[in-house]
């Protein structure tokens, strides 16, 4: 198992925002995450990431370490990335230097090498460099390398964020509602990008989102969360029926016909 | 022109050396009296400060204004280097760098925890407090100051007159910028940029916050208290804690806005210009203040990234345009 | 935003012509260098612009005009040792004014020095300045070396050697028991008939008081910070000390909340100075009605010692044009040995001024008479008078 957690916990004062999931992914899968709005599914991102510390008794494993208190940084390190549902840009700074900061834990030069500015230093960050830029290319940014990010798009913003997460080369990738808030034709394209980059490094992924459609397309299996619980899991097809996930999704039973419109958003 | 830059683009230390010699020379073709060579100096000394004072405030973006008490400490493990074992420059100058270096590791604990005017607080209280211990130290000579602090000899030429020590303060000055270009042209650099704009991102990207922001203050306090030496030294080799208050301290911010927060060449071009403008305004006292408040107003309302922003903007668009044909519509 | 690099850079070229057109070279260039922030350094710089354009109104030196350049040093030392630098090599001035504060003055000297030219100080004190042994540099106040001791000789010498001293841990206050003690047993062989130290920030002097009073004193001095001065002052009367006991203060009894706060206690307790607005000497009296009329403020002895500079600058100035060769070097020198001819000047000081060739402090600190001012009236509307004058021979205090 890439990632797995066991009796996952957290609570903000009295609310249990993660109450006791247990969860398990494979390598190369792509797992969508979906809830109703305050179900934990961000707070469970910010508990693998280690934004948030897990209450005592919970446990988190990425990759065979044991990740439970480690800080962001580490587990960035240990090779998981993540974006976030407010980006969070580096918005002051050149869109190549966005996607270089990514690349960061991969640098392989020392603190030591860079303060006094040997000439290995140069020729391996060209080689950062080109290799960035071709990663920039291949999200559709490459002429936009030397502008700051503030000056980009909507659209161009969530590529690139998707880029700076990829730039570290990531064993599992977590993605905060890539789509939010872009027009349909953008999240197709956005789909497509994101296909493409799984497949060229080798991505699991876990997705929140949503756009239910998204999830339903792209995600191999589902795992749905409601007020911190993990109320069910399995494919797409199976979710759909699911009973459980139709009521605390949508609130009531519905037929087949006004479920697949539902959806369908 | 473009093989030219491309050489140096792959040996930088050439550029410096090719500037150390231009350097070299600009006393004897520019400079017409003593008083030039003087303010030469102190625009070194400048330099260095704003240099180290831009990696911490412009790149990591922590908000300090204790930096000169840190400068303060510099000059004053010099004087009192020299006052207790009758060190010189060259003894005093790494000392210096040491003991400010450790300073910066004082600076940097608050900045875990507090953001920026809060920030600024604890730093303002820092700095002040080293001034006033100073003030009322008598190791420190008190308000009497430190004299007769003895300028640097090499192979038994001394350095003694303004226009010999600026060949003292130039070299160090072109090494510290070295260092700092190297420093923030690095990933370390661009880690200081990702911590700024958003610590949260940074940390998800494997940058260690904590550690980026204690390695920004503790270098740029390295800066400061290497400046602070070459100061203590420069003719006639006097420091007094009135050098060291919250005016200075603004003075040195003033260089880095006014040139370019964040930019690299950003505290070099302001502590050339505000120095210059301050030694021209000389005269005009009664407005000096005035002056200086309102460029650093101006400045702040309309060029916000100084005049390095300013120059890159310029640059970067017309770089932009060419690439994407947008200057032919 | 192209307007506005615009707008900068003509303002940069705007400001740089406008000082090229000051600094251009006219007959005889005299320097200032000191602190014109607060309010009074503000207005001794117009002292100085109106006492100039005087000058050259009423002909200048020998015809010649009078260029003055004026900076601000903000009382800081790497701005006044620009400032010099800049009055030396740059605007390549005939003579330097400055600088208010020692400290400044101090590191500009060996500036001076190495320029070579003459330097006049208008309010630093500090005995050290004078030691460098610099041939260039020449003080019109009073020295702290002077002021140092003045208060043991003043006592000693009106009240009596009987002296009980009672000091708090503070450094300065401790320095001055300390150098009354040292001068009156060097200059009488009398030890102090009393001698303690308080506790920092002490409230209740009684203790102590008690036990000097039991010594029956000639003079009870009283060395602390403000709070404490007033305290023991106030304190004094409490235990009974006889008002023919003199009350001895350190320098602080110059500051207003000693008279303010001490009230009846403050009077009879003198402190020392260049001058005293309550001088009743004519000359002194139409330059204190001067000075307020033009100035709004009552002249303190900072105001007197730059009106006395300017006044003994003038003839002297005259004096080396005459030898005024048009070499540079050698005109400051000519300004330098026309200073160091001085001797016997009387102006607002209370004692006369003389200096001398050597480049010590015996020929150097040139005004060797402080004043003693003294409170006749304590509280709100304190009143001061003239107790008397001291003077020193040339080697006092070194």
């Amino acid at each position: 198992m890439l990632l797995k957690t066991k009796k996952l916990m957290k609570a903000f004062g009295g609310l249990k925002a993660i109450n006791k999931v247990d969860f398990e992914l494979p390598a190369n899968e792509i797992r969508g995450i979906i809830g109703p709005n305050g179900s934990g599914k961000s707070t469970f991102f910010n508990l693998v990431s280690g934004v948030y510390e897990p209450d005592p008794g919970s446990y988190i494993e990425f990759d065979g370490n044991d990740i439970t208190n480690e800080p962001p940084h580490k587990v960035g390190e240990l090779g998981l990335a993540r974006t976030f549902q407010l980006l969070r840009l580096y918005q002051d700074m050149s869109v190549i230097n966005n996607v270089m900061s990514g690349y960061h834990t991969l640098v392989p030069y020392s603190f030591i090498d860079a303060v006094t500015g040997r000439k290995k230093i140069w020729d391996q960050e060209k080689t950062i460099k080109e290799e960035m830029m071709e990663l920039l290319s291949f999200v559709g940014l490459a002429d936009y390398a030397e502008l700051n990010a503030s000056e980009l798009s909507g659209g161009q913003r969530r590529l690139l964020v998707l880029a700076r997460a990829i730039a570290g080369k990531p064993k599992l990738l977590m993605l905060d509602e890539p789509a939010a808030g872009l027009s349909p034709v953008n999240v197709d394209n956005l789909m497509k990008i994101l296909m493409r980059l799984k497949e060229k490094y080798g991505l699991t992924l876990i997705i929140i989102e949503h756009i239910l459609k998204v999830v339903m397309d792209t995600c191999s299996k589902v795992t749905v969360l409601d007020h911190g619980e993990k109320i069910a899991e399995g494919t797409p097809t199976q979710i759909k029926d699911d009973n459980a996930v139709i009521e605390a999704y949508l609130g009531k039973k519905m037929d087949d016909e006004e479920m697949r419109k539902a959806l369908a958003v | 022109m473009g093989k030219f830059k491309e050489i140096i683009r792959q040996y930088p230390f050439l550029g410096f050396v090719i500037a150390f010699i231009i350097l070299m020379l600009v006393p004897s073709v520019f400079f017409t009296d003593l008083y030039q060579s003087h303010l030469a100096s102190l625009i070194c000394i400048n330099i260095i400060v704003a240099a180290g004072l831009n990696i911490v405030k412009g790149f990591c973006g922590q908000v300090t204004v204790g930096h000169v008490g840190i400068y303060a400490v510099g000059s004053y493990t010099a004087g009192c280097m020299f006052l207790y074992l009758g060190s010189g420059l060259w003894l005093t100058l790494p000392a210096a760098i040491l003991i400010a270096g450790l300073f910066g590791v004082a600076f940097a604990i608050p900045s875990f925890r507090l953001e920026g005017p809060y920030l600024a607080l604890a730093t303002l209280g820092g700095g002040e407090a080293i001034r006033l211990f100073i003030e009322n130290g008598d190791f420190f000579m008190s308000t009497y100051g430190i004299s007769n602090i003895p300028q640097p000899e090499i192979f038994g030429v001394p350095f003694d007159t303004p226009d010999k020590y600026y060949y003292i303060a130039m070299p160090i000055m072109l090494i510290a910028i070295y260092f700092s270009f190297s420093v923030l042209r690095s990933s370390v650099g661009r880690a200081f940029m990702a911590v700024r704009e958003d610590p949260i991102s940074a940390a998800a990207s494997g940058i260690n916050v904590k550690k980026h922001k204690m390695l920004a203050f503790v270098l740029s306090a390295m800066f400061a208290g290497g400046a602070g030496a070459v100061y203590a030294h420069l003719p006639p080799g006097y420091i007094h804690p009135n050098n060291y208050t919250v005016i200075e301290m603004v003075t040195f911010l003033a260089m880095v806005v006014f040139g370019g927060l964040g930019h690299i060449w950003g505290g070099i071009i302001g502590a050339i210009i505000i120095t210059i403008v301050y030694d021209l305004t000389r005269p005009l006292y009664e407005y000096q203040l005035f002056i200086f408040g309102l460029t650093i107003v101006l400045t702040i309302l309309f060029m916000p990234k100084g005049i390095g922003g300013f120059i890159d903007k310029y640059f970067i668009d017309r770089r932009f345009k060419t690439k994407t044909g947008a200057a032919s519509k | 935003m192209k307007k506005i690099n615009i707008i900068f850079s003509s303002l940069l070229l705007a400001v740089s012509l406008l000082v090229t057109s000051v600094a251009q070279a006219k007959d005889i260039k005299i320097g200032v260098s000191f602190r014109m922030l607060s309010d009074v350094g503000y207005k001794h710089g117009e002292l100085i612009q109106d006492t100039v354009a005087e000058w050259n109104s009423s002909g200048g030196i020998n015809g010649k005009k009078v260029d003055l350049i004026l900076y601000n040093d903000e009382c800081k030392s790497e701005k006044g040792v620009a400032n010099a630098t800049k009055l030396a090599y740059q605007d390549n001035v005939h003579v330097i004014i400055g600088s208010s504060c020692s400290s400044v003055t101090l590191p500009m000297v060996p500036v001076i020095s190495k320029a070579k030219v003459p330097q006049i100080i208008p309010h630093s004190t500090s005995s050290k300045i004078t030691l460098t042994g610099s041939e260039w540099i020449f003080r019109v106040p009073v020295s702290s070396r002077f002021y140092k001791i003045v208060q043991a000789k003043f006592t000693a010498e009106n009240a009596g050697t009987k002296i009980a001293h009672i000091y708090v841990p503070d450094q300065a206050s401790m320095d001055f028991s300390k150098s009354m003690i040292a001068y009156v047993k060097d200059e009488y062989g009398v030890d102090p008939v009393y001698e303690a130290q308080a506790g920092e920030k002490e409230t209740d002097f009684r203790s102590y008081l008690l036990k000097a009073k039991a010594t029956n004193p000639d003079a009870l001095v009283c060395s602390g910070l403000v709070d404490e001065t007033v305290r023991c002052l106030v304190q004094s009367y409490e235990v009974g000390i006889p008002k023919s006991v003199a009350r001895v203060a350190n320098s602080v009894a110059s500051k207003v909340e000693v008279p303010t706060n001490a009230g009846k206690a403050a009077v009879g307790v003198s402190y020392a100075a260049a001058f005293a607005a309550s001088d009743t000497r004519p000359i002194a009296k139409k330059f204190v009605k001067h000075i307020k009329s033009r100035y709004g403020v009552v002249p303190g002895h900072d105001f007197s010692q730059m009106e006395d500079l300017l006044t003994m600058l003038k003839p002297a100035l005259e004096k080396a044009e005459k030898r005024f060769s048009g070499d540079l070097a050698s005109d400051r020198k000519a300004v330098r040995d026309s200073i160091a001819g001085i001797t016997n000047f009387t102006g607002l000081a209370s004692g006369p001024i003389s200096f001398c060739a050597a480049g010590t402090p015996e020929c150097r600190d040139g005004n060797r008479t402080p004043v003693m001012i003294e409170y006749t009236k304590g509280g709100k509307n304190w009143k001061t008078k003239v107790a008397g004058t001291v003077t020193f021979n040339a080697s006092a205090g070194l």
